[in-house]
Parts: structure tokens; sequence; C-alpha cells
């Protein structure tokens, strides 16, 4: 068999270790696929979305009600973004449970979590372009966190809310952001971020002479597990979008009124949760932004695995960064379990 | 592999004609693209059934949102129904000004008689202001009978009775208990009040509780029932002050009418509430007034005259003549230029009466739609003393027995 496009993305073979689904979950693979569905159904969204205040909510409603399968389209819009968040957080946890950012994989590690970061943004911009009363949090409370940040905080503000309060300006650069700037940002980054895994060595592994298992697979049988993967994901994802529709509301009339349901999106629903403790930036800027410095600096500051220790789960050399991991991640779903139990 | 491939990819199609066939049970949309708003609109999709409201409000004309509010395109019911106005009763006073207002609607000016919301907001249907004054007075809360407080607070900027404004009464705020009682027990029948649970306090509120006389209907042919969710359904005791329900259960018109204490006429009972009443008197003449009997005025003399007058009478001759407009409304009669009507003395049209060629008169029912023709008393034998005037005395010879 002569080997297509798609086989041609690949290395002719890899250790078999590096796509056993229990060391990997599949994680970055199941991100393309996500970002892949993303782009298809985000473009679909975009014949009838409208990007005005007046419109927004009313076009959302469109499709969600009248466009047919328009309702289906955004569902699988809606719950591949949150799963692409969810897969990106597997992700970064799999490579710190594993030890995988240890050089020469350092670099790609921090381009991953930028990657998250932006997967963090798009998704939020485009929570943003719903414009109904479902986001009014978000719009009003969020945003008025960047005005918290010293020096620069009024200036920014203005530059991505497009005025001194939420407005149509606000509507349209969060639609150019999340369908423009955000989506070639993370398609980009997202093609050096596969780059670097085949000019580092494929997944982490030992080096060859440390390695239990010496077999390696074709192209061939990677593509094949990759598109099972992507069947199996795609068929999961549209059984739950045709039963769980996604969130939506009427539109907002009044920026600054806030409805009872005043909650951020969940996936910043600890960052709410911290912002009930005081100081607005203190809670809501360098708290999380001292969280993700934490994380990104695993690498270079605490201790490394050993390279022998590497292809396999919680090796004993990087703990430390095990335990960090696990207590941050314990810390965040606390707060999100607390924000929902508390009266909105 | 292949096998693997196989059952997942018919997994695939599963979940594709299953995601098929929940589209395919979703309700066919009916849409509706409603004249004055020119924008489709999907309520019918469930609300079908419905009847149409009035035909001075087709729904091809108005649609739904026009008056309810609600997401015109929601095709789920907790999303359409989020935005509505009032509940189900967009004409509820909180939102009657945005649902039934608006100048070419039903806030229109005073001089084309548009101005109903203002009317019905000042009026004491809604203010319950003489109450209140009398209740206050009568435990020394206040020195006179002029009213100062209102269920809710309210403003007339163009005042011709004096009274600008009334705050709103606040029972909890008064000293004497029988105060605080009565702003408990007392209010509720009044259109600026929530109406009070229970079988005896039905009513809807806003400009429903008159003109909705049945399942989303409309009307100015309001029946004496409708009146008599609130007036005639029992008394309130002074000394305690609570509400006494009336306890006859009456089985035809004479008894149902009114309450057993009453004194009243044949007539009284055989025509409805607004064959008599006009529309100043039920919804009020758009000035803030401290008394009932300061805005209710037609007497049995104002359709028969007196021994010296005749009733005053009208010969329509202006083709945007009110009587022509209310009489489009409810097509009991057709009027035309040139007919005689008879009018009150404020000049309110009685519209649905005539005078005949042979100097007696004819009145057909708003609601029933029965003809009735009547004399004037000047030429009958009536030995009435030309000083007592008011219906009490009418009442002395012509009540009926229950």
């Amino acid at each position: 068999m002569r080997p297509n496009f798609f086989h041609h993305l690949h290395p002719p073979t890899i250790p078999a270790a590096q796509s056993r689904w229990r060391y990997t979950l599949g994680a970055g693979g199941t991100a393309v696929f996500l970002m892949l569905v993303l782009a298809l159904t985000g473009a679909l969204e975009m014949f009838f979305y409208i990007p005005t205040p007046e419109q927004a909510a009313v076009s959302i409603q469109t499709i969600t009600y009248l466009v047919p399968f328009g309702g289906l389209v955004r569902n699988l819009h809606f719950w591949a973004a949150q799963l692409l968040v969810i897969v990106s957080m597997v992700h970064l946890a799999r490579v710190i449970f594993t030890g995988a950012y240890t050089p020469p994989r350092r670099f790609n590690y921090v381009l991953g979590l930028i990657l998250f970061i932006v997967s963090i943004f798009i998704n939020f911009t485009g929570y943003i372009l719903r414009w109904d009363t479902g986001i009014q949090w978000a719009l009003v409370v969020g945003t008025n966190l960047i005005k918290t940040i010293p020096i620069i905080g009024n200036d920014l503000y203005g530059i991505l809310i497009g005025g001194s309060e939420p407005g149509p300006s606000t509507l349209i650069r969060f639609y150019a952001w999340h369908i423009f700037v955000l989506a070639i940002v993370l398609a980009g980054l997202g093609a050096w971020h596969a780059f670097r895994v085949r000019r580092d060595g494929g997944i982490a592994l030992p080096p060859p002479g440390l390695r239990a298992d010496p077999g390696r697979i074709s192209r061939f049988e990677l593509v094949r597990r990759e598109t099972l993967a992507m069947i199996l994901t795609g068929a999961a994802l549209i059984v739950f979008s045709a039963f769980s529709p996604a969130p939506i509301g009427p539109a907002i009339t009044e920026v600054r009124l806030l409805t009872t349901d005043s909650r951020a999106p969940w996936f910043f629903l600890w960052v709410q949760q911290m912002l009930k403790w005081g100081d607005p930036f203190l809670w809501g800027v360098l708290a999380p932004v001292t969280v993700l410095m934490v994380v990104a600096l695993i690498p270079y500051f605490f201790p490394n695995p050993k390279q022998s220790e590497l292809g396999q789960w919680f090796p004993k050399s990087n703990r430390l960064a095990q335990v960090v991991l696990t207590a941050l991640a314990f810390c965040i779903v606390l707060l999100t379990i607390l924000n929902i139990q508390s009266a909105p | 592999m292949r096998k693997i491939m196989v059952v997942a990819s018919g997994l695939l199609l599963l979940s594709l004609s299953l995601a098929w066939w929940v589209a395919s049970r979703q309700q066919k949309p009916v849409e509706i693209i409603p004249v004055l708003t020119g924008q489709p609109e999907y309520c019918l999709t469930c609300h079908a059934e419905l009847p149409e409201i009035s035909s001075s409000h087709p729904v091809k004309t108005f649609g739904c949102v026009s008056c309810h509010g609600g997401e015109r395109l929601a095709l789920n019911a907790d999303l359409a129904h989020s935005t509505m106005r009032g509940g189900a009763n967009p004409s509820d006073l909180a939102v009657a000004e945005i649902s039934c207002g608006g100048s070419s609607c039903h806030s229109g000016s005073e001089a084309e008689n548009r101005d109903h919301i203002q009317r019905v907001m000042t009026s004491v249907q809604s203010t319950y202001a003489g109450a209140i004054a009398n209740i206050r007075f009568t435990f020394g809360a206040q020195p006179d009978l002029i009213a100062q407080f209102g269920i809710k607070a309210i403003m007339d900027e163009h005042t011709q009775s004096g009274i600008q404004s009334l705050q709103e009464f606040n029972a909890s705020a008064e000293t004497n208990p029988m105060i605080q009682k009565f702003g408990e027990n007392c209010l509720n029948c009044h259109l600026h009040a929530a109406p009070q649970k229970g079988n005896a306090f039905v009513r809807q509120t806003g400009c429903a509780a008159c003109h909705s006389t049945g399942k989303h209907t409309l009307s100015t042919a309001i029946p004496y029932t409708q009146c008599n969710a609130c007036h005639n359904r029992g008394n309130y005791d002074l000394r305690t002050m609570t509400f006494v329900e009336r306890t006859d259960q009456p089985v035809d018109r004479v008894h149902d009418y009114y309450q057993p204490i009453a004194q009243f006429t044949k007539c009284e009972y055989t025509l409805d509430c607004v064959d008599c009443h006009t529309r100043s008197e039920a919804m009020g003449d758009g000035d803030i007034h401290s008394n009932q009997k300061e805005i209710q005025y037609v007497q049995c003399k104002t359709c028969h005259g007196t021994l010296n007058e005749l009733p005053l009478t009208k010969t329509l001759a202006d083709p945007n003549d009110i009587a022509f407009r209310m009489s489009i409304l409810n097509p009991v009669v057709g009027l035309k230029i040139g007919d005689t009507i008879l009018m009150t003395e404020k000049g309110e049209p009685l519209w649905n009466t005539r005078v005949l060629s042979d100097g007696t008169y004819e009145m057909i029912g708003k609601a029933t739609k029965q003809r009735f023709n009547f004399r004037p008393v000047m030429g009958s034998t009536c030995q009435q003393n030309p000083k007592e005037q008011s219906s009490q005395y009418c009442h002395k010879c012509h009540s009926v027995e229950r």
C-alpha cells in the first residue's frame, strides 16, 4: 500500500509503546480532532451568526431552533469546545504524571501550556459571543478584572473591550479574536507543537537501550488507531449533542444588569469563588497567573525524572511535580465545588 | 483491527441516525410574521389552539410578542417564556405601559381619549385612595378626607382635580392597629395591589381584570359577572377590619347581581353594569380622586331625565366622534351619522342608546345584545320631589323584590 497524504503526516514507524492508549490517553490526538470539529461546526455557525448586541442572541436562537440540524451543529460546537478544555487538562496531567516534560521536551511543554491558555481564551470569547443573560457575569465582572491590573489595566481594558463598558465594539472584537486571531494562533501553535513532538523524538520514552518493549508499529497502523479514536470520539460527541442542548438564554438588554444566575463559565468557577475573598486583582488575576506560572516552571525548577523512568506513569524521580499538580488540581476542584454549592 | 473499525463505523452511523431521529421528532415550527413588527414569531408552534384575543388585536397584525414579550424564535418553552411580560398577563399594571401602551396604542393623548393607561393608573379602582383616606381620617391619622396615599405611589402632572401625587400607603408605618389591619386585609381588590389567594378573591390583574372575559379574550362587552368578581361579592366588616364573603348561593341573575342587602330596580339587574356606567366612571378620568363619589356620576336620570327635563342627547355629526369608535369595538349597534343618542351630563356618549322617532329611547345591551325600549320620566305619572333626583329616591318606588 502506498502511504497517502494522511499517512505522510506521520513517521514511517514509531515505537509501539508511544502509541499505547493507556500511556498517552490519546489526549493530544483527541484535541486535534476536536479542533477540526470546532473549525467545521464553527464555520457552519458563521453563516447564521450575527455579531451585534441586538442580533447575536436572536441569531443563536435561529441557529438552535430554526436552521435544519442547526441545534445539533451548535451543540457539537459547544460540547467539542468543553471537551477540548477537559482533554487539554488531561493531556497536561498526563505529561506531568509521566514526567514527559523533561528535556528535550521542555520547550514543547511550554508551547503546550500556551496552547492550553489559548484554548481557554478561545472558549471564553466564544462564550461571550452568545451575548445572552447567561454570560453576563463573565462580560461584566470577568472583563472588569482587566481594569485591576496596575498601570496597564485601563488601557488594556479599552483595547480588549473597545470602550469604557461592554457594547457593540466588545462583541465585534471578541468575534474577531474568536474566529480569526485565536483560531489562527491555535492552529499555528498546534502545528508547531506537533512538529516539536516529532523533532523531540516522538512521545517520551526511555533511550532505546532501556526500553522494555522494542516493538514498533507502522504509520498505517498508527493512522488506523487515530481514525478509530476519532470515530469513537465523534460518535460519543454526536450522541451527547443530540440529547444535551448547549446553554442558551434571552438577549442581554442592559449590560450592567446582573441576573440571578451570575455564574462564570465552568472553567473559571474557581476564580469566581476566590473573588469572594476580596481584592479582585489579588484573587482574580495574580492567583490564577501564579498557578499558571508554577505549572509552567515545573520543567525548569523541579527535579526532572530520570531518562530510564520515562514512558511510565508516576516515576519516582518527579514526585514533587506530581504532588504539586495534584494539590493545585485538588484546590481548583474544591473551589469549583464550593462555588457550585453556594448561592449565586 | 478491521472488525473493530467496522463496529466503530457502525456506532458512528448509529449515532448519526440517532441525532437525525431526535431532530425529526422536534415540532415543525409554525411561523407568523405580524404586520406591525415584520419579525417572525414561532409562538403558535405550541399555542395554535388559543382563540384570537379580540377583533381589535388580530394575531396576523400584532403577533404575540408585541403584547406578551418573550423570545419570539425559541422553540424551548422555558427560554420562550423567560422574558414574557407579566407572566401570562401582559396587561398587569406593572408592565401594562410597555405591553399595552405606546403613543399609537393605549397611552396616547388625552384629547383623543387614548390615555387609557394613565387613567387606570390614577383611578380609584387602582389607587384605593378614597378608602385609605377615609380609614386614616376615621382613626385620626390625617386631618381631612383628602387623599394622600394610594396602594402605589402615583403622579398626575396634568391634574384638574388638584391632587398631584399620592405616596405609597405603607400600613406597617401606621401607628393605629386598625389602619395596619386595614392595610393587610383590605387592599387586594384594587388594581395596584396583588389579588389575595382564595376563591372569593379570584380576579385578574391590570387591564385584564375587567377586559378579559374568557380565556385569551379581550372585550369591551363586559358582562356584570366580570364586575362582580370584585363588586358585590361581600363586605368589609369595619369592626374587625376583615372581608366577609357573601354567603348566599344565587341561582339566577336577579339574585346573583346584587348582594342580598341591596336595593335595585329591574333595569339595574337586567342590564349589565357597563350599559349605564361609562368608561370614565369605570377606568377613571385621568385625575387622582379622593373618593369614588367624585368619579361615579351616572344616575337613573341620566337616561330617563326628570319630570321637567328630558335626558341630554347628541346628534352624531363628526365621523371621528368617539361614539363611533366605541361602537366599532363592540358592534352591537350600527351607528350612522345623523343618529341621535343619549349623552351624560359630562358629555360622554351613551353610544348603545338611540332616540326613536316616537320620543322613546332604545338601548342595546353591550354584553347581552338585548334590545330595551324605555321612556323619559317627563310626561309620566311619576310623583317625585324635584329636589330628590338621585337614584336612591327612584328606588323607593321602583325597587324590585329579590
